[in-house]
């Protein structure tokens, strides 16, 4: 038995996303209320600037000294330039605060000073209902739509109508497509995408890009853009698999939310795009998550060199089998619709759920 | 169950990050014996989100070829084992799938107090993400710089050295303020908990100034004086924080934790453990020293004169890690390796997509040769960190090379599932640079942390199944240390086998030898080294005899220098080819 890995291309299921605060805050909605991407669920304070005063070196007293000398009380609020400390005598010297805030704590001849803390807002990111509520951390929130998980990713949360500019899932998104009626949309494209077209999406301010593969060298290019970026097979110039892009291409001009944040290990994150569909009770997946590969499971190769094509298993057999590198291994075979089906090694196969 | 019941069979597991092992090991005519292994992706994510379907899955594959039943309808392990075979006596596991401790370190000087605190904190799977330090080498950080590095780094644990015994207070105390001022600032649920392991004078005082503010451990001082470092205390620790902290909260480690009859213990340590008992089976004037190199972390076990020395880099696998490692030091430090040229951006390219599906494995030989490349980097940078804290005493001739080694456990997938047995090799001689005459034992079925965990339920099951070929023997190499130039002989060896026949070997420097000696073959070589040169039999020029046993890759002669030098491109990756082919990789 094998129980290869999944990635989520479902063209209609219950979605349920997990909204938490970075720190325990205050949650504004209630269970059962709608939201939109845009609305703020639940906020909280971050620590804001704060200042360390070093009063006694400050005013070249001994530290069982600086008591006397202080202006002001624990859980006094001070302004920028107030005197906090004051020396008198013949060399007299005063300690001022840098910021605005409160005093809050005094140990070790040294002074701290917190400025007013900043508010996070967590926003709902989707369209949905509120399922349910995690007191002082976040929401739970569900709707039914579409779903479909990239590998990589860059920048954060984004929303907007889904635009498809390719024609087919091998074409790549090139600049001088992207035209004014792209602000605000989230782009599809095939392939890849050029320079030009990373540029000229931040020029007309799309709201995210969903594409096949990247080339390595775009990279470090579309880290810093300020919209999500989303690729469903991986780095290279990778034709985006025909699931992928067919479910794209039919939910052309819906509103859909779009992540680029991902994390590979540890609390795994992966990008994503959801467009919520009209209510309907989405059908079954053709098997339960987390069930062993069998021979008519549809699978995706992930490494080279069969990256992003979609077949279907043909044949497991119990042998293993010499690849390109040497090793022996076992396989699976996988029909993708040429004359002969292709072996592949069934840890480089994935369910496409 | 009482100490004499009898334990027929032992099931063993090692959760990694990516993958997750399983091992039968069953009682055969009264000797222990590996029966079979099986493999398969570690399950802390969807869909599964339970470490133990992971493990129930690498043990479906040991029913598949034993017949044997080790979980009834529902789920749970039956033990101990039934009268007809089904189920184990015994269950033990090993875990490395936590998320590493995020540590923050303190200390009063950069190269004495934080150094050891470093190599501490290096003693379990953890990731170091700031270092306070009070000398000014940082930069001369003020306490509000300091606070601020702290709330970056949002550590599990801030760990505190500093001051030798009755040495410096004021100091340690100052930073120990400035550390409980940046927790009384933080969120009481995102505190992390303190571990003070300074000057011990000082521990009242300590914990009146945490106070309330953290939750504070505390262990022996890391260094009680300038000379001498004692990191065990402060190991042990932080190991116990991984456990709790990283390991602890796996989703359905309660389960695996439920199955197991000893308390789960880190890959790491049990593989540590292991790498002890062989020391004590070979030259005691000699280290043992086993690497693995795991899919996210890479870990350097070695024991001199009987003393344990454990560094884990947390940050650096064969999947995790490389894309990162390339960053920092430049594509150059792995692509050096390869028999042939690689792009930066391909590389990059290559490593990133490896750690997106992270239980996949290369297809095209290119890849193989990356992720060979990058397990080299692994251990050399691992290294880095290990050997600065290591005493190894008389088993190191030369301070900047390697100390003499008899025996040497490699372990890992990278290793492991290497498709021919010089690739191995070579991975590690390039990785390690051994020096003398050493062993290199290879860990073929991820069996060696399993053996070091069996090792504290069942010592005898841990020593019969090493002896039942567990580990199997890689090769034994010979690395002449001297000076000379390219093409001077060096080494001149006759090789006897045990069936009488003979043969003469001149060995000329710059040369990487492989000579026939399989698995099981014993020989005796007579090494007569020239110009100088040692071979380890007690010093330069030094003629003797060894008996020697052959492995997967034969008996290797490694001429090539110490330390190893690369040539410059273009001949780089013509000589790393040239190399691969010497030792048939």
């Amino acid at each position: 038995m094998y129980y290869p890995f999944e990635t989520q291309v479902t063209p209609l299921t219950n979605v349920r996303h997990k909204r938490m605060l970075p720190v325990p805050g205050e949650v504004l909605v209630r269970v059962g209320d709608r939201v939109e991407p845009t609305q703020v669920v639940a906020r909280a304070n971050l620590p804001g600037d704060f200042r360390i005063l070093p009063v006694a070196r400050l005013l070249g007293v001994p530290i069982s000294q600086v008591k006397r000398h202080l202006r002001v009380n624990l859980g006094d609020e001070v302004q920028q330039g107030q005197i906090i400390a004051r020396r008198r005598g013949l060399t007299a010297r005063s300690v001022k605060s840098p910021i605005d805030g409160m005093v809050t704590a005094s140990a070790g001849g040294r002074i701290l000073i917190e400025a007013q803390p900043t508010t996070f807002t967590l926003r709902a990111y989707i369209y949905g209902t509120v399922n349910n509520v995690l007191e002082r951390y976040g929401v739970v929130i569900e709707t039914i739509g579409a779903v479909i998980q990239g590998v990589w990713g860059a920048g954060g949360e984004s929303s907007g109508v889904l635009k498809c500019m390719v024609e087919s899932p091998d074409e790549l998104l090139r600049g001088k497509t992207i035209d004014p009626p792209c602000h605000g949309t989230i782009l599809v494209g095939g392939a890849g995408l050029d320079k030009a077209a990373i540029e000229r999406a931040q020029e007309i301010q799309v709201r995210g890009i969903v594409v096949g593969g990247l080339e390595p060298e775009l990279i470090s290019l579309v880290e810093r853009l300020p919209f999500p970026v989303v690729v469903t097979e991986g780095i290279g110039t990778v034709p985006m698999s025909t699931p992928v892009f067919h479910l794209l291409a039919t939910n052309d001009g819906r509103d859909a939310s779009i992540s680029g944040r991902v994390q590979s290990r540890w609390d795994v994150v992966r990008p994503e795009i959801i467009f919520p569909l009209p209510a309907e009770t989405p059908s079954q997946a053709q098997t339960q998550p987390g069930t062993p590969l069998t021979v008519g499971t549809r699978v995706r190769m992930v490494r080279a060199p069969y990256m992003g094509i979609v077949g279907t298993v043909v044949a497991l057999p119990t042998h293993t089998r010499r690849i390109e590198t040497g090793v022996r291994i076992r396989g699976a075979e996988v029909d993708v619709g040429q004359r002969a089906p292709i072996f592949v090694p069934l840890a480089n196969l994935e369910i496409l759920r | 169950m009482t100490e004499k019941q009898r334990i027929g069979s032992i099931l063993l597991a090692d959760c990694g990050t990516v993958m997750t092992k399983a091992v039968l090991l069953e009682q055969v005519a009264g000797q222990y014996r590996f029966v079979a292994q099986g493999e398969a992706p570690t399950t802390v994510e969807y869909p599964w989100s339970d470490v133990a379907a992971g493990i129930c899955h690498a043990v479906e594959q040991i029913s598949e070829v034993t017949g044997r039943r080790f979980f009834d309808r529902s789920g749970n392990l039956i033990s101990p084992e039934l009268a007809g075979g089904q189920g184990v006596d015994v269950f033990a596991a090993t875990v490395s799938a936590g998320q590493p401790l995020q540590v923050v370190l303190g200390g009063l000087v950069r190269d004495l107090s934080v150094a050891s605190a470093e190599r501490a904190a290096a003693g379990t799977y953890s990731l170091v993400k700031a270092i306070l330090a009070s000398d000014g080498r940082e930069g001369g950080l003020s306490d509000e710089q300091h606070v601020r590095a702290i709330f970056d780094a949002a550590p599990d644990v801030i760990c505190i050295a500093g001051g030798i015994e009755g040495g410096a207070t004021t100091p340690v105390l100052e930073l120990v303020e400035t550390v409980t001022t940046a927790c009384s600032l933080l969120d009481p649920d995102l505190r992390p908990r303190l571990l003070y392991a300074g000057n011990s004078r000082l521990r009242r005082q300590v914990a009146n100034i945490v106070g309330e503010w953290a939750e504070l451990r505390v262990a022996d001082n890391v260094r009680p004086t300038l000379k001498e470092e004692n990191l065990l205390s402060a190991q042990a620790e932080l190991d116990a924080l991984y456990m709790q902290d990283g390991v602890g909260r796996l989703p359905g480690m309660d389960t695996v934790s439920d199955w197991s009859r000893a308390s789960l213990t880190s890959t790491a340590r049990a593989f540590s453990r292991l790498v002890q008992y062989l020391w004590h089976l070979g030259d005691p004037l000699k280290g043992v020293l086993g690497v693995d190199v795991g899919g996210a972390s890479t870990t350097v076990a070695a024991v001199f004169d009987g003393r344990p020395f454990l560094t884990i880099r947390g940050d650096l696998g064969t999947t995790f890690g490389g894309e990162q490692l390339l960053q920092k030091r430049g594509a150059e430090t792995i692509t050096r390796w390869l028999p042939e040229p690689m792009s930066s951006d391909e590389a990059r390219g290559l490593l990133i997509n490896k750690e997106m599906r992270p239980t996949s494995i290369q297809q095209e030989t290119r890849e193989l040769w990356l992720e060979q490349a990058l397990a080299r980097e692994a251990i050399r940078t691992t290294m880095e960190v290990a050997r600065p804290g290591w005493k190894p005493g008389a088993a190191q001739p030369y301070p900047h090379l390697l100390p003499l080694c008899d025996t040497i456990v490699v372990s890992g997938g990278v290793l492991a599932h290497a498709p021919r047995p010089g690739q191995v090799a070579l991975t590690v001689l390039d990785g390690l640079e051994p020096i003398g005459v050493s062993t290199l034992v290879l860990d073929a079925y991820g069996l060696a942390p399993a053996l070091g965990s069996v090792a504290a339920v069942k010592p005898l099951a841990a020593v019969e199944a090493l002896d039942s070929g567990c580990l199997v023997n890689l090769a034994t190499v010979i690395t002449p240390v001297g000076h000379a130039h390219r093409g001077d002989l060096i080494l001149k060896m006759r090789v006897t086998y045990d069936d009488g026949s003979t043969f003469t070997v001149e060995v000329q420097y710059g040369d990487l030898e492989v000579l026939p000696l399989l698995p099981g073959q014993q020989a005796v070589l007579e090494l007569r080294p020239l110009r100088h040169f040692d071979v380890g039999l007690g010093g330069p020029g030094k003629a003797g005899k060894r008996r020697v046993s052959g492995g997967l890759a034969g008996l290797i002669i490694d001429a090539r220098g110490r330390p190893l030098r690369l040539p410059k491109d273009p001949k780089q990756h013509q000589q790393m080819r040239q190399w691969l082919w010497d030792v048939g990789g």
